[in-house]
């Protein structure tokens, strides 16, 4: 279990950093697919090794809405706007995007066992929120909305390794209520995309999204 | 001992030229071409050792005796890295993993050195280029060895051999995978193949080649065979140390050795083959993306180091 977790875990940060290297948006969501369904695959394991249906019910939903449907629905609107497939401008250069994504993971090994791994004595733990933190960094370091989108999505596939992992026993309700969440996210975001579009096509604005 | 060391030196200078001919025979097959023989490096080798070498008025004796020294560190680091072996020879003992890594630098200085003597400005773009890449390339080299020291308590790579051979969660752990990754990733940029560095001497993406631009007759032969020469141990490190180190003798035995320089050229037509695919599937960076692929070998070297800390 531990190294099936650890395997998973380093295999979604370098996906994070991957996606830090990529300037394509299309390319990106579907390594954030990717990152999905190794969540899936992870829960799905946690699922044989507990004997839980509720959480096979949990890898089947990330695998069919994280893995298949939102990716279809980011890449299906990029389809219609050709000009948002590449960011030509990150708020960072990949390079250093890359390493500062990479010394957030240290900084958070670090603030991990300084503080958590007195009562969380699981030294892994320290992957799943080193994950949240460079979701974060890539919302805040592209001008992309999608790109955005993504890495407050990685975020949240973060929360699904966390407590598939350290709180396997968390009632099933709270995490459907997320994915559940997320379906509610998406639909928002597209709502305002929309929205943001329509005003930049009014005011001529559309350095804004040109990412 | 000094038999095997022999043996190894020449293992080494007479096949190196074989496989540089083979991955470029293979990339012109994979292009539908015929292309030259795997033998062409060799025959390139013979007509310009019969030449005559053209030297700069403006250059110094540095110059003239920059391919020799190359070459010859060249040959040192032959007689000091498990290639046939897994047991260190006669000049084993001369230099660990660190030293390997400084004459490996050593060699790349001295050849910056004599381009720069060259007062081409071609030759003084490559320098730049190389100089660039290399500063950041050789602290991930530095940064890989010291995480070989931490799985094998020791800077020795006939020891991490050993370690890899016999311990199979060493083996399988992701902290020696990073590190095969970033060595990988490393070994692309130190032996010039694309996405890094294409074959041409256009001036928008050539290293390598503009710094032996003023080369030519016997002294060029010398940067070529030496050049080869570092290809074949990288590629050899890369194999016996980091991702097969299986069948490398670990005893004294002369005809397990000879069989394993069997295995040994098999292993490297296969790394040959990867390589020829590499070439011809991705295309060259812009010079100024390849440090966006450096950071992504320092990110693999370093995550190493994570993986290595949250597993204990």
């Amino acid at each position: 279990m531990k190294d099936f977790f650890m395997l998973i875990g380093f295999s979604e940060i370098l996906l994070v950093i991957f996606m830090q290297w990529e300037v394509y948006v299309t390319k990106i969501v579907k390594t954030f697919s990717v990152s999905s369904y190794l969540i899936a695959l992870f829960l799905f394991y946690l699922s044989f090794i507990q004997h839980s249906y509720i959480v096979l019910v949990l890898a089947i939903l990330t695998a069919v809405i994280r893995g298949f449907f939102i990716p279809y629905f980011i890449l299906k609107r990029l389809s219609r706007d050709p000009w948002r497939e590449r960011e030509s401008t990150p708020i960072t250069g990949t390079a250093s995007s890359i390493i500062i994504s990479l010394m957030i993971g240290i900084f958070t090994y670090v603030l991990y066992e300084a503080t958590m791994s007195s009562f969380v004595t699981i030294s892994l733990g320290a992957l799943p929120i080193a994950l949240i933190f460079q979701g974060a960094f890539l919302v805040i370091s592209r001008r992309s909305a999608f790109i955005q989108l993504v890495g407050y999505m990685v975020m949240e596939n973060a929360a699904f390794l966390f407590t598939g992992y350290l709180f396997p026993d968390l009632p099933f309700s709270v995490e459907a209520g997320t994915v559940l969440d997320l379906i509610g996210i998406v639909m928002i975001s597209g709502v305002i995309m929309r929205m943001r579009e329509n005003s930049a096509k009014k005011s001529d604005d559309f350095d804004e999204l040109r990412g | 001992m000094i038999i095997l060391s022999v043996i190894q030196l020449v293992y080494v200078l007479a096949l190196a030229p074989l496989i540089a001919g083979l991955i470029a025979t293979i990339e012109e097959r994979i292009e539908s071409k015929k292309g030259p023989s795997i033998f062409q490096p060799y025959y390139d080798l013979f007509k310009l050792f019969r030449k005559e070498s053209v030297v700069p008025s403006a250059a110094s004796p540095l110059f003239r005796i920059g391919p020799y020294v190359t070459f010859a560190l060249y040959m040192l680091l032959t007689l000091v890295l498990p290639i046939i072996t897994a047991f260190p020879l006669q000049f084993g003992p001369v230099v660990d993993f660190i030293g390997g890594g400084l004459t490996f630098g050593a060699a790349a200085t001295f050849k910056k050195l004599t381009a720069l003597d060259s007062r081409n400005n071609y030759s003084h773009l490559g320098t730049s280029r190389s100089a660039s890449i290399g500063a950041l390339s050789e602290p991930i080299t530095v940064l890989i060895f010291i995480i070989l020291g931490v799985i094998s308590q020791t800077n020795n790579p006939y020891v991490i051999n050993n370690v890899l051979q016999t311990s199979t969660s060493w083996y399988l752990s992701l902290v020696h995978w990073f590190v095969a990754a970033a060595f990988f990733m490393v070994l692309l940029v130190e032996t010039g193949k694309l996405p890094i560095e294409s074959h041409s001497t256009a001036e928008l993406g050539a290293i390598d080649q503009s710094m032996e631009m003023e080369y030519s007759g016997t002294d060029l032969a010398f940067f070529k065979w030496g050049g080869y020469a570092k290809q074949f141990l990288l590629m050899s490190v890369f194999l016996n140390v980091y991702t097969v180190p299986f069948w490398v003798p670990m005893r004294m035995n002369f005809n397990a050795v000879f069989i394993y320089m069997g295995i040994q050229l098999l292993k490297l037509i296969a790394l040959s083959i990867v390589f020829s695919f590499l070439e011809e599937t991705v295309s060259k960076f812009r010079l100024f993306k390849n440090f966006d692929y450096i950071s992504i070998a320092f990110a693999m070297a370093f995550l190493s180091f994570l993986a290595f800390n949250v597993s204990r």
